[in-house]
């Protein structure tokens, strides 16, 4: 494929011809759209996504069951709310390492306004405005006195746990039959015809961020700042206006995450499971978004959750010890992860070939271009 | 001492140094002197050994070396003063000075008074008056350079490159820093001096050699030489007549400049004025303030003064309030400050056109496309297409993509610094040709650059910055290199031009 222009080309010394600009063959070649899909950022997840499935529809019958997936996505709607949140802020180069703790928090804020009998609709205001505040004191933190976001959320994941644990003096609150509980307990349980409303909620939630990341202009200005902060200056970005957005969007995203977790466990517990927040940004990493900022979406996330998600219900399934799930998402973190370093290096390599001299293209082809599709 | 045959270095796209010859003896102070980009600093961190020739032999004392690393530069008492900073910012004083030869006890321990003294009696000889014991980040950078100055000296050297040490140091630190390569001098130390400073190559030197783009021009003797026939030798480029001459008719006055000068105090006050349809040049040496002119005019650096476009005055607090007052600026480092190398050319392109395709928020897709696919057209970007990442274009279709967004926004006033840098032949004509036509629209452009051929292609009139002020001004009709050169490395006009 690299070579249907190679023969059109002459040889030709460009420094004897400064008055006309050099007629310049167009050198990159046209990628097919299978190419192009296998050059996606989470393709490789999702084919070992898909290769998961296939093995456990296979040696568990349980696993091919409408139950068993609705399982999945009711019992990761948590991380996946919360990984939502985190794919903003890893796109801005960033990381929030206060999201469990923040969500942690709001769940508190929920239980004791409506334990102290405040109406559904205000007790699910002030909560995920709850998160907000929480989200945007990070970014002011980071932004207005300009302290690492990793010193920030370091400091806040300590500080907003503590607040959940202070406020009731570390007692789970129980919410089961209080007033008011019957519209969350309906929200993360009934469903709309087959699919449960927490799905179809988690889905609305991902257009809307997709929507976000590609059409508003916050979304483009988020990731010019994650690519490159001082060109997205100098082209008229308020740099810091986005920075703050962003934490605020994954405090808003904890806010909403606690609403879920409340809802499912019935109380707003003090304490979090303390690997929560690793799943979510290993779902966020693996779902291709980059840590070195400015590329990666929402969909990858999806995938990222799901893989996850599907590969913990396995391991459950198989009945394999609990103990062993952390060593499976940790080799899962650092392969899907590993893969997309070698795969964008792969890339450089193509283009770098694709990128020399016509007079160089003009050479004897190399019989077989090493990892190129025939 | 020092001799170094036929050294070959090859860059990406470019020969930095081309069969290149030099010798130098102990006891003698020899100057390498060219333009920006001509090879003086590759040859000098080829002597020192911070890079490797690509062919060529290196003699020290009639023995053939390989100088791999730096450490072995220094074993030979090859010893360096850069340009750039090489202190560890979190020590003191007197541990940079002695930075890997700290005096010991008989216990291994560091020997602190011993150090304290030792470091006192250097920088007393060389007339620095700072406390051993301050950490050196807590120093201005002219002091910084001075304890690299003194670290350098306290070696036993054979061979002492400067290479543009001077480049940061006031009149009277610069006076004294020759007072002491006289004393090294005098006691059998070679000297190699990097600069394009005339006054102190004269006062210093006593042989110079002349690079220009990457060959050796010639071996002159100094101070006999005169300092026209130096920097003709420097330069004495053909002007290609690539620039394309153009009618000018300038217009109203579009950018009025008063007393701008930047916080850093690289640029000094400062004041011009630019009119419809003109391009005005802005030459000068690395450090002269013309970068930071740039910089202020499109906000990106802190500075005090007013501009006006148009008559109404624009905050250049920030460079989006530059940008909405009518001042679009392009930096000289693309990679650091204009790219985003992550996005597609699309992206690259709208990132500057965000507010203008935004209604409620929402980015009018069917718009940027549009306008994204004309702007590869009109600013002939060659990519594969308009969502290839950035990255796989050569360097100067990027550097079309970057200067076509801030084209495409329409504004009044294009401040564009070093727009040509890095790219090839092709890719400049074309910007010169964008230039030209943008000017022809009826805006004011000020050019940037440390291509004096360029300059004098493409500009109307040039100013020349010295030491943070403008020290000359010409139109170019008829105008001769040699003329601006002299201003950029002496402040002072050339007497015969007249």
């Amino acid at each position: 494929m690299t070579n249907d222009h190679g023969g059109t080309v002459t040889p030709t010394d460009s420094a004897t011809v400064p008055t006309e600009v050099v007629a310049e063959a167009p050198r990159a070649a046209k990628i097919s759209p299978l190419r192009r899909l296998s050059l996606g950022r989470y393709t490789g997840v999702l084919v070992a996504l898909l290769a998961v499935c296939v093995y456990l529809s296979l040696t568990q019958d349980v696993f091919l069951t409408w139950d068993n997936f609705m399982n999945i996505a009711k019992s990761n709607s948590v991380i996946f709310v919360l990984a939502i949140g985190a794919t903003f802020v890893i796109i801005s180069a960033g990381i929030d390492l206060s999201t469990v703790s923040a969500a942690t928090a709001s769940g508190m804020i929920l239980g004791l306004t409506l334990q102290a009998g405040w109406s559904i609709v205000l007790v699910l205001l002030a909560t995920v405005f709850f998160g907000l505040f929480l989200g945007l004191l990070n970014g002011m933190m980071i932004t207005k006195l300009k302290i690492s976001f990793l010193v920030v959320t370091l400091g806040t994941l300590s500080i907003y746990q503590s607040f959940a644990l202070v406020v009731h003096d570390g007692q789970t609150i129980s919410l089961f039959g209080k007033p008011g509980f019957n519209v969350l307990g309906n929200f993360v349980n009934h469903d709309i015809g087959p699919f449960p409303i927490l799905l179809v909620f988690d889905l609305i939630l991902l257009l809307v961020a997709g929507g976000v990341l590609r059409y508003t202009g916050f979304g483009r200005a988020l990731f010019a700042v994650g690519s490159n902060p001082e060109a997205a200056r100098l082209n008229g970005i308020n740099v810091g206006k986005i920075i703050l957005f962003t934490y605020g969007i994954a405090g808003l995203t904890a806010g909403i995450a606690s609403v879920v977790q409340v809802g499912r466990l019935t109380s707003a517990a003090p304490q979090a499971d303390p690997t929560l927040l690793l799943t979510v940004l290993a779902a966020v990493l693996i779902g291709g978004t980059a840590y070195t900022g400015g590329e990666g979406g929402v969909l990858g996330t999806l995938v990222g959750v799901l893989f996850l998600g599907v590969v913990q219900n396995g391991l459950t399934l198989s009945s394999v010890s609990s103990f062993w799930q952390g060593t499976v998402s940790g080799v899962i973190l650092i392969s899907a992860v590993g893969l997309g370093v070698l795969r964008d290096r792969g890339f450089t390599l193509r283009t770098r070939r694709m990128a020399r001299s016509p007079s160089a293209l003009a050479e004897p082809p190399s019989p077989i271009e090493p990892g190129a599709p025939s | 001492m020092l001799r170094l045959t036929g050294i070959v270095k090859r860059f990406p796209g470019v020969v930095a140094l081309d069969r290149v010859d030099l010798e130098i003896r102990a006891g003698v102070v020899h100057a390498l002197t060219g333009e920006n980009g001509s090879g003086k600093s590759t040859l000098a961190r080829i002597a020192s050994g911070a890079l490797g020739p690509d062919a060529g032999r290196i003699e020290v004392d009639g023995v053939e070396r390989r100088i791999a690393t730096p450490k072995e530069a220094l074993d030979l008492g090859i010893v360096t003063i850069s340009q750039e900073l090489t202190l560890a910012p979190t020590l003191t004083v007197a541990e940079n000075v002695f930075l890997g030869r700290l005096p010991r006890t008989r216990f291994r321990t560091v020997d602190w008074p011993r150090l304290l003294a030792d470091t006192t009696e250097i920088l007393d000889s060389l007339g620095v008056r700072v406390d051993p014991r301050r950490p050196v980040s807590e120093l201005s950078v002219e002091l910084q350079q001075e304890i690299e100055i003194a670290r350098a000296v306290s070696s036993r050297s054979r061979l002492l490159i400067l290479d543009e040490a001077t480049s940061s140091l006031s009149e009277a630190a610069t006076s004294r820093l020759l007072e002491v390569v006289e004393q090294e001098r005098a006691k059998g130390v070679a000297v190699l001096m990097i600069s394009h400073r005339m006054p102190e190559l004269y006062r210093a030197a006593s042989i110079a050699s002349v690079l220009r783009d990457g060959h050796l021009v010639a071996d002159v003797p100094l101070p006999q030489t005169p300092e026209t026939e130096l920097v003709r030798l420097m330069v004495g480029r053909e002007l290609g007549d690539y620039y394309r001459k153009r009618a000018i008719d300038p217009g109203e006055t579009v950018l009025e400049v008063r007393d701008l000068a930047s916080l850093d105090g690289q640029l000094l006050p400062t004041s011009l004025s630019v009119r419809r349809g003109e391009i005005v040049g802005v030459a000068g040496l690395v450090g002269s303030g013309k970068a930071e002119l740039g910089l202020a005019l499109g906000g990106a650096i802190p500075s005090v003064g007013t501009a006006q476009v148009l008559g109404r005055d624009v905050d250049l607090s920030q460079p989006r309030t530059a940008l909405a007052g009518g001042i679009g600026f392009v930096p000289d480092d693309r990679k650091r400050a204009a790219l985003l190398p992550t996005r597609s050319v699309a992206e690259n392109f709208s990132v500057a056109w965000t507010n203008q395709l935004t209604r409620a928020g929402i980015v009018d897709t069917r718009t940027e496309r549009q306008r994204v696919r004309e702007a590869i057209e009109r600013y002939g970007v060659v990519t594969a297409s308009a969502s290839s990442r950035i990255t796989t274009l050569s360097g100067g279709n990027q550097q079309k993509v970057v200067l076509g967004r801030v084209f495409a926004r329409d504004l009044d006033v294009l401040v564009l610094s070093e727009p040509t840098r890095g790219i090839d032949v092709g890719a400049k004509s074309e910007i010169y040709r964008l230039m030209q036509e943008f000017a022809a629209q009826g805006a004011g452009i000020v050019i940037i650059s440390s291509e004096l051929p360029e300059l004098l292609g493409i500009a109307d009139r040039i100013l020349v910055f010295f030491r943070g002020q403008v020290r000359g001004e010409f139109t170019t009709g008829g105008l001769e290199e040699e003329e601006v050169a002299h201003v950029a490395v002496s402040g002072t006009r050339l007497e015969s031009a007249a």
